[in-house]
């Protein structure tokens, strides 16, 4: 295995552990959500149209999305605490590996409330839940859990620069997952916030989630009103192409970044203790 | 002063470690709405060399500049000026083939994933260094076995005592197999039973050929661990000799030492201003106060101390041969005599 593929690996692996040993993540991955997709689902039950999965796919992007950034952005918050962070940094790899590891991990973490929304909804709330093509909607799955990975990856450095982390934090979770569309088309937002959601990985990812479960609930999708519906094969993978591409600019921009946030460190010894 | 001038010799390559002229200013920023710039300097031009399998001692009270001196060989930290070769590397220009060949150990019971067990925690750390992966079980167990942690090795770090977190800091030190490995107060807040252990440790490691390089203000491990030492103040060297060396410089000296009760700060100053008083040292935090007096002059202060502390009561007074420990406090205490 190449040595930043191990080290991706080796942090994820870590942070898994780390996830185990310590289960009130159930809090904010699973019962926020769930009390979130609840109330959506209540609100729109009288509403005719495709709002079941709606609801169920907003939850499980919220608790993505605010797992990552949460856990992201405290990536290295996390080490300072724990005294370990002069130890990571003082090794050979690269410090960007380490927190991409961790940045995967909770993402995936996140998409578990998403796996347990869709049975509760199912079971409960009796929401169909029928998905037109499963492999394409793990595959564009998989693939934003990564693009929201790489988006917490620039947030973890971004972090690293300012005290108030937490602060941002706080202010970035439902301002993205709203611009995202993860709870409704962007189509229905002011046209003056369109722009924030094209430079969003997640937003080209949930498009491609909705083609993936089925037309009926993509009508408002970008590729889909371009290409046609007859051509809906071709706007999923427009959609998963931007996406990519938006996703391998987040993880160019974090590279830069972490090279910034470590030479500063280095210099003013901002993330040692001299 | 003994400080060697590696400058005059260049960056020697047959040397573990090459320090020369190192420097590091941090610039700190105060005040909240007028915010001024101010600059501290942590090191000032340290320069000295380490061979190849040596035991060296970097010894200095807190804020000396020994923790800075480490995290700029170590990499951590960018010097501000000067020069450091460690294993024939740069340590400015060679980053990661530094950061491939060294191991850190830091004191204290942080710098452990306490919440996962060794084994977890030694693997993690064999993955950032790129140890082969079919080295890395049979090194991680070999290492477990050294520091006496195989029985615990599957238990959260958290359970761990003390003694067993700083053997697997250790471990942690060495998963890399380096070939130097720096030490930055490996025993400090450790109880003395356990902090023998960790010496003994350091002893084994110098006898297996691994270059060390040790940072701590107890100037009897100095003694007891290492080949040469050097003494750190103010961020620069002071003096660097062989313990026997350093010695020397109390040789002419006599130590008055007086146990006491109500000693006060001000008395303990008087005696600094005592021509014939070369350091003075005081705990004056228990009841039984103790108070160290380096003289040439050896009885014949007595009267004058009697004198200064006439206000207080004196339990024993000895007059006692200087230790290296007397070494450390008189080139310490030199400045601010």
């Amino acid at each position: 295995m190449p040595q930043p593929l191990r080290v991706i690996y080796s942090a994820f692996r870590l942070a898994m552990l780390h996830w185990i040993v310590d289960p009130q993540w159930v809090i904010p991955n699973v019962i926020a959500p769930f009390v979130f997709t609840f109330v959506a689902l209540t609100l729109f039950k009288e509403a005719s149209g495709p709002f079941g999965l709606y609801a169920v796919l907003g939850g499980g992007m919220m608790g993505m999305w605010g797992n990552t950034l949460y856990g992201s952005g405290f990536a290295i918050s996390f080490e300072k605490w724990q005294g370990t962070l002069e130890e990571v940094e003082a090794a050979p790899s690269n410090l960007l590996h380490v927190i991409a590891g961790r940045s995967v991990s909770n993402a995936l973490f996140g998409l578990t409330n998403m796996v347990a929304i869709l049975l509760i909804a199912s079971a409960v709330f009796r929401v169909p839940l029928g998905v037109a093509n499963p492999i394409l909607f793990g595959v564009s799955m998989v693939l934003t859990l990564l693009s929201v990975s790489a988006l917490g990856l620039i947030f973890a450095s971004a972090f690293v620069l300012t005290r108030s982390a937490q602060v941002f934090t706080n202010g970035l979770e439902f301002p993205i997952y709203v611009v995202s569309g993860s709870m409704f088309p962007i189509a229905l937002l002011p046209f003056w916030t369109q722009p924030a959601s094209y430079i969003l990985g997640p937003t080209w990812g949930i498009d491609a989630i909705r083609l993936a479960a089925g037309q009926e609930n993509a009508s408002m999708a970008f590729w889909l009103d371009k290409v046609g519906k007859e051509n809906a094969f071709l706007a999923f993978w427009l959609d998963l192409g931007v996406m990519l591409l938006i996703t391998l600019a987040y993880l160019v921009i974090a590279a830069v970044l972490f090279k910034m946030v470590e030479t500063k460190s280095r210099r003013d010894g901002s993330l040692v203790e001299a | 002063m003994m400080v060697e001038n590696s400058a005059k010799r260049g960056l020697a390559s047959d040397k573990a470690l090459v320090v020369e002229h190192l420097c590091k200013v941090f610039n700190v920023t105060k005040g909240t709405l007028r915010r001024t710039k101010t600059q501290v300097v942590a090191v000032k031009d340290v320069s000295f060399e380490v061979d190849y399998g040596e035991l060296f001692g970097l010894v200095g009270p807190n804020g000396a500049g020994k923790t800075t001196t480490i995290k700029m060989l170590t990499t951590m930290l960018i010097p501000t000026s000067g020069r450091a070769k460690v294993l024939g590397h740069d340590v400015q220009k060679e980053v990661t083939k530094v950061r491939e060949r060294i191991g850190i150990v830091l004191g204290g019971e942080r710098g452990l994933y306490t919440r996962v067990n060794a084994l977890d925690n030694l693997r993690y750390f064999a993955d950032l260094y790129g140890v082969p992966v079919n080295v890395r079980e049979k090194r991680i167990k070999e290492l477990l076995q050294f520091m006496g942690l195989s029985d615990r090795a599957r238990d959260r770090v958290e359970t761990y005592s003390k003694g067993m977190k700083q053997r697997l800091h250790l471990a942690r030190g060495l998963i890399n197999d380096p070939e130097l490995i720096f030490m930055d107060e490996p025993t400090i807040g450790l109880d003395p039973e356990i902090a023998r252990e960790t010496r003994n440790m350091i002893k084994q490691l110098a006898e297996q050929g691994k270059t060390v390089l040790l940072t701590t203000h107890y100037m009897f491990e100095a003694d007891e661990l290492c080949k040469r030492v050097a003494i750190i103040r103010n961020g620069e060297i002071v003096a660097l000799d062989t313990p026997s060396g350093l010695k020397k410089y109390v040789m002419d000296t006599s130590v008055v030492e007086v146990e006491g009760f109500g000693i006060t700060e001000n008395e303990v100053a008087r005696f600094r201003k005592v021509p014939d008083v070369l350091a003075v040292s005081a705990d004056l935090s228990e009841n039984k106060q103790v108070l160290k007096i380096q003289t040439p002059k050896g009885s014949e202060i007595i009267s004058e101390v009697q004198e200064i502390l006439k206000n207080s009561r004196i339990y024993d007074l000895k007059i006692k041969e200087p230790t290296l420990e007397d070494a450390y406090l008189r080139l310490v205490e030199g400045s601010t005599k």
